[in-house]
């Protein structure tokens, strides 16, 4: 390669790594009184509930996530008992309150006396079972969500605190709708008032006859729930939709349809309102609307575990909501990026000792693969930062770096014997082709199969593992020997280049 | 010319074998101390109320007045935080939460076996304190305990357990085709061995742990475990295309295969555990915990990379090696026999 091309191609190759570097890492207010803000890529990546900050010109945080508490019917918090009372100025009525509840917890919680409590204060044995059943099947919802952080806790043996990561873009559509209780019915009429049971489930049946099953899928971009009807339940909604689209109102001259809708139903809160324009014949009720991936899948698992409900489950209301910072602390991600520094510093110190200028290509090489790993994880809609991504990254990390090293010591061995410069690159390459494929498609491999099977945060780390190790094994092959071309061409001694040396012979 | 540690299969097996059996039955009592998940804690959240603007004066004064009661009954707490209230999720029509800028709770963390009756005391300290004390108008202070129990969401953790298995037994499956299935065996038992070793550590050490790093763990021992095995592999390889090498019996085979490679293993493993130490000092907070835990399974995938896995592939080696023999006789004979014909 020519002086002037490689000169021209290393000026091209540096800017390139200073425009990621500066769309990746840095941001900065501008504006006057520093309205605006540019965010970098690192910046915008979601975090996971484990790692946070304040980001942004309005110190708006990132990271961690929110919290609240379910409290079931019969009990009630310490604030909301204080402030019932407080707004009582009858003597008597206040008096009738006080009886109504006894303290529980040191006076955490009330329990309501014949709905969760006895005269005693001791929680009624039915009123535990039925608790324990709703906070199983509401754990089954939030470990279905299959999102890293979400978390759900007994709090005060009465009631349940849940928690979802920030990095979720419906968590408050999760966590109100996830608070209904109670079984899965399908009403059909005119109305929500005169909407009557659209399966007509007979004495001895449940829902679960009707209906085998809720998902949620997508198709083109949209976002769906299938509702999917056993026989009888197929039946059972062409049945109760048959008249609809037909004129039904034979005195109306205008001869105008009624509007039908069919409602789908959790306990007594309607979750889905559908406009019914001709009768339903499918054994699959496919419901789209304004869902996203997260909304579709969190209606879908809730009518899919309501399935199971009963009337008698326990109805919830749903406490103050909070937002908790990242569980590493506030400072986790700035100390993560330090550590990440340190050991950046301590590769190139390594690369430059030993083989001085040429640590500019391990250098070029290991930038663009760091600014890759950088937008992908960004851009791609599942992957986020934590430190779980970190170790998978750094782990590939240390594969790039193996992988140079290998090439940058066969190429040494190579010139020591006396071969030219470019035939020594050559072989070094040709030698260790097969060492660097292996390796990397053997950590690819495991990655990308750990990632199509586990649940996240180790499938994020698995995939990033499995992609930087794709990135990685280029980077050697290909990048850093295009770099590692670009640069020695730039150089007279392209041996002390490298600090290649030959081996001394002795003449006799 | 079979080099020590070869020599000492049993010992490796042994040693091996007595952690895991003591893991698995440790975790079968007791499982992993996942306290750093605070499967089971006190909490004492004291909850600012106020209809027109929170004042910073009061957001310190509930601070002082708490931590002087915590104080006075002999009580500290862990960790404390300084929690924004956000918009109540009972609206169907909302999809987002928002700060609702008139909320504000200070949640004091406390370790599960602190005294309910300190806190008791505690908490109607702050209560008496909060009542000499004038908030303004509207204002309305709750303080309150509360014991935590996290549930546990197992379909993550044995979706977890299958997913490591099933990567570590298909990247094999190349290494199988690539080098040898006794490369592949020896490889499979080393990941299994180091998978099996680090969370018995885990179990008998009863290390405190966040809930999900176990199996993060395990990924790790096994992907270094793939790793370092395969960096001796391919010169095992190598030497089986040398002339000079390639005549060698399994055991000199093997040392000569770990005297050329022993710097490279102890390099890559050196390097991530140096790796892990300066990221796990660099943090303070649990951040520090998974990079320390994390310096396990790169321990185990070096000890069997070391010692159990060269040592183990003497043996295979040699099984394998009697076989091809046998089969090259066999193919020499039936070649003759049609050679007579």
């Amino acid at each position: 390669m020519g002086k002037k091309k490689s000169a021209l191609l290393l000026v091209l190759y540096t800017l390139l790594l200073a425009l990621l570097c500066v769309i990746c890492t840095v941001s900065f207010n501008y504006g006057t009184n520093g309205l605006y803000r540019f965010s970098s890529i690192l910046e915008l990546t979601d975090k996971d509930a484990d790692l946070g900050g304040e980001y942004g010109a309005n110190g708006s945080y990132g990271g961690g996530g929110y919290s609240t508490v379910y409290y079931p019917e019969g009990v009630i918090s310490a604030k909301e008992y204080q402030d019932d009372l407080g707004g009582i100025a009858d003597e008597a009525e206040r008096a009738d309150y006080e009886a109504k509840y006894r303290a529980y917890a040191n006076g955490t919680l009330y329990l309501e006396v014949g709905t969760a409590c006895n005269e005693e204060g001791e929680a009624l044995a039915s009123f535990s079972a039925a608790f324990d059943a709703a906070v199983e099947k509401i754990s089954d919802r939030y470990e279905r969500l299959h999102t890293d952080g979400a978390r759900v806790s007994v709090r005060d043996d009465y009631t349940v605190e849940v928690f979802l990561p920030q990095m979720m873009e419906n968590e408050y559509y999760a966590v109100s709708r996830f608070a209904f209780t109670g079984e899965l019915s399908l009403r059909y009429g005119t109305s929500e008032d005169t909407a009557t049971d659209a399966l007509k489930i007979k004495v001895g049946e449940t829902v679960a006859d009707y209906v085998s099953g809720v998902s949620a899928g997508a198709s083109g971009g949209t976002h769906y729930v299938v509702l999917n009807f056993t026989d009888a339940g197929a039946k059972a909604i062409a049945n109760a939709t048959e008249s609809a689209g037909s004129s039904s109102d034979s005195s109306d001259s205008s001869s105008s349809s009624t509007t039908n809708y069919l409602y789908i139903y959790v306990g007594d809160t309607a979750i889905i309102s559908l406009t019914v324009s001709e009768p339903i014949t499918n054994d699959a009720l496919y419901i789209s609307g304004s869902y996203t991936a997260e909304t579709a899948n969190t209606t879908a698992i809730l009518l899919d575990t309501a399935i199971s409900g009963t009337e008698n489950d326990l109805a919830f209301t749903v406490g103050d909501a909070l937002q908790i910072p990242a569980a590493y602390g506030t400072n986790a991600l700035m100390w993560l990026y330090i550590s990440f520094g340190i050991v950046f510093v301590a590769m190139m110190a390594f690369f430059f000792v030993r083989y001085r200028l040429l640590a500019f290509a391990h250098l070029y090489t290991y930038l663009l693969f760091l600014f890759s790993a950088i937008l992908c994880v960004w851009a791609i809609p599942f992957l986020y930062l934590s430190v779980e991504v970190y170790i998978a990254f750094l782990f590939a990390s240390l594969l790039l770096s193996a992988g140079n090293a290998m090439t940058f010591e066969a190429a040494r061995r190579e010139y020591a014997l006396g071969k030219t410069f470019a035939s020594s690159v050559k072989t070094g390459y040709k030698k260790s082709f097969w060492k660097i494929f292996d390796l990397h498609i053997v950590v690819a491999l495991f990655g990308f199969i750990v990632y199509f099977i586990a649940l996240p945060g180790l499938q994020a780390a698995a995939f990033v593992l499995g992609l930087t190790a794709v990135f990685s094994g280029l980077g050697v092959l290909l990048f850093n020997r295009f770099a590692w071309a670009i640069m020695a061409a730039l150089s007279k001694k392209q041996g002390n280049f490298c600090n290649f040396k030959r081996e001394d012979v002795d003449d006799e | 010319m079979m080099n020590k540690r070869s020599k000492l299969l049993y010992v490796w097996v042994a040693v091996s074998a007595a952690i895991l059996i003591a893991g698995i039955v440790l975790f079968a009592l007791f499982g992993f101390n996942t306290s750093l998940d605070r499967p089971a804690s006190k909490t004492v959240d004291v909850s600012y109320n106020v209809v027109v603007e929170l004042s910073e004066e009061n957001k310190n004064l509930l601070s002082e007045a708490s931590e002087a009661a915590f104080a006075a009954n002999g009580v500290t707490y862990e960790e404390k935080l300084e929690l924004e209230g956000q918009a109540d999720p009972n609206s169907s029509s909302q999809s987002e939460f928002y700060p609702t800028g008139n909320d504000f709770t200070l949640r004091y963390v406390f370790d599960a076996d602190v005294s309910s009756e300190a806190l008791a005391n505690a908490v109607t300290a702050i209560n008496e304190a909060v009542d000499a004390a004038s908030l303004g108008t509207g204002a309305s202070v709750t303080v309150t305990t509360h014991t935590l129990s996290l549930q546990t969401f197992n379909e993550s953790l044995w979706r977890a357990a299958v997913a490591v298995l099933t990567g570590a037994v298909v990247a094999l499956i190349y290494v199988g085709v690539r080098f040898g299935v006794g490369c592949a065996l020896t490889g499979l038992a080393a990941a299994v061995n180091d998978m099996l070793l680090t969370l018995s550590f885990f179990a008998i050490t009863r290390v405190p742990v966040y809930a999900f790093a176990p199996w993060l763990y395990a990924a790790i021992a096994a992907a270094a475990s793939l790793g370092l095995w395969l960096v001796r592999c391919m010169k095992l390889r190598e030497n089986a295309k040398d002339p000079a090498f390639s005549a060698l019996a399994a055991d000199e085979a093997v040392a000569e295969m770990c005297k050329a490679t022993d710097k490279a293993v102890f390099a890559l493993a050196g390097s991530a555990l140096v790796i892990l130490a300066v990221c796990a000092a660099c943090m303070f907070s649990g951040g520090a915990a998974v990079f320390a835990g994390a310096l396990v399974p790169v321990a185990a995938a070096l000890y069997s990379s070391t010692l159990l896995a060269p040592a183990l592939h003497v043996r295979v080696k040699a099984a394998f090696d009697k076989i091809k023999a046998k089969r090259a006789r066999y193919t020499g004979k039936k070649r003759a026999a049609r050679g007579e014909e």
